[in-house]
């Protein structure tokens, strides 16, 4: 997990990352209106655990500096930690960096 | 969990077994698509999509291999593909069967016309925001309208289809087809139909958008093909009929008669059944007559393409002819002369 209080990552373009097989979930972040974070979620379980994902998304967000964005998840089924994963991925890929990148700025 | 591998599919022979597996499931493959894949178990190919523009169809699992996740495959991959490109909102145009399958991958249905096709979309700006945007257009009315144009260029036929319909109906909105694969590009077919309708009081023009006449809810309009057209213009008129026409109140749609293209015939003929059934009336229009001859784009461009402009003089309004005779309109006037497209 990476932890970046202490600066805001700037998204330049969309990032997608993850897959739409079983027990996984597909993220796409785009950059958002300044409007905080807005989430369009696609899943079978979406009546019981839809608040529990968006939170996982939000978190995982806010924790790497991204505090605006608008952000599609199509979900499988996936666990919390896959959530978590993912959306970083994606976003890191929507600001057009890597992991390294990212340890260096902490 | 099965081992797989993906590979794209360029080679002749890859192609020929892409078309295999398409055709044992009773489809074909697209000549317009750009980008294939196929998925491997081993040296056996057991899946199979395609990309066009900004959507992914010829889509198929071999029967034995379904319910393995392999679809969930495909459009992953897909989706990686188009992602890298830069495209987000994207269509999977697919048989109504394989709809349920596809909303099970968080795809939405815009439309459905059984038992051919199937219209779905993903990504933040769909149809409902499309339909947001025409509201803002909404324009109180008691016999409201709809026409679609591509006005590939904009004739004295498109002017009178549009007149016809301004003196019988209170509102009328024209549609223009906004995919840029017709000989005249966008910019100038809706600029010369702007100027062509602005003397006009209760005439609105939109852009068409992904949702009228587009690769992903009519692409044999393009290709001139007959054989799926049938099928395509179903699909087509469906979407007008379930989100456009409510989105601005419109009851009847006009459209010219068609005594030369099959392709548009066919879509005539699919307007015949599908909109009355959306309690949309069909009104067709006989084609505007210069001395005997029907006045067409298609009879503009071929003119265009034999060297005879000033021929088509009597067939268009004459800010058009003289966009045409204009310096502007000279790398468009060569494309038809070089092209093969007959669109």
């Amino acid at each position: 997990m990476v932890e970046g209080k202490n600066f805001g990552m700037e998204l330049r373009k969309a990032g997608c990352a993850g897959t739409l097989e079983s027990s996984d979930i597909m993220i796409t972040i785009h950059p958002g209106n300044g409007e905080g974070i807005e989430i369009v979620l696609e899943s079978p379980a979406k009546q019981q655990f839809g608040k529990a994902i968006n939170s996982a998304i939000t978190e995982s967000l806010m924790a790497i500096g991204v505090h605006s964005a608008l952000v599609e998840a199509k979900d499988r089924g996936a666990l919390d930690c896959t959530i978590k994963a993912r959306t970083e991925t994606a976003a890191l890929r929507a600001a057009e960096m890597d992991d390294d990148e990212v340890r260096a700025k902490k | 969990m099965m081992l797989t591998e993906e590979r794209v599919m360029k080679r002749p022979q890859e192609i020929t077994s892409v078309k295999a597996l398409l055709e044992s499931q009773g489809l074909s493959l697209d000549d317009d698509v750009e980008h294939t894949l196929g998925i491997f178990r081993g040296d056996e190919l057991i899946g199979t999509g395609s990309v066009s523009g900004k959507v992914i169809k010829c889509v198929a699992v071999a029967k034995k291999f379904s319910g393995e996740g392999i679809s969930a495959k495909i459009v992953t991959s897909l989706l990686h593909y188009l992602s890298e490109k830069g495209v987000h909102h994207v269509f999977i145009f697919s048989k109504p069967d394989s709809a349920e399958q596809f909303r099970s991958l968080g795809f939405r249905e815009v439309a459905r016309s059984e038992p051919y096709a199937a219209l779905l979309e993903t990504g933040p700006h769909g149809v409902e925001e499309y339909k947001k945007e025409l509201r803002k257009g909404f324009v109180e009315g008691k016999n409201v309208c709809g026409i679609v144009v591509n006005c590939n260029p904009f004739t004295l036929g498109h002017l009178h289809l549009i007149r016809t319909a301004a003196n019988e109906c209170d509102i009328v909105h024209v549609f223009v087809v906004r995919e840029d694969l017709s000989l005249f590009p966008y910019a100038v077919r809706i600029k010369l139909i702007r100027e062509g309708v602005s003397g006009i009081p209760n005439v609105r023009v939109h852009e068409g958008g992904d949702y009228i006449i587009s690769r992903a809810t009519f692409p044999r309009y393009f290709t001139r093909k007959t054989d799926l057209a049938a099928a395509q213009a179903a699909l087509d008129v469906e979407v007008f009929a379930r989100h456009i026409a409510p989105a601005l109140g419109i009851k009847s749609r006009y459209v010219g008669e068609e005594p030369y293209c099959e392709v548009t015939n066919a879509y005539n003929e699919a307007m015949k059944k599908v909109l009355p059934a959306h309690g949309i009336k069909l009104v067709v229009v006989p084609r505007l007559k210069v001395g005997n001859e029907a006045v067409s784009a298609s009879r503009v461009r071929q003119l265009i393409r034999e060297g005879k402009l000033d021929e088509a003089e009597k067939l268009l309004p004459a800010h058009a002819f003289a966009f045409l005779k204009s310096p502007e309109a000279r790398p468009i006037l060569e494309r038809i002369k070089t092209s093969d497209s007959r669109h």
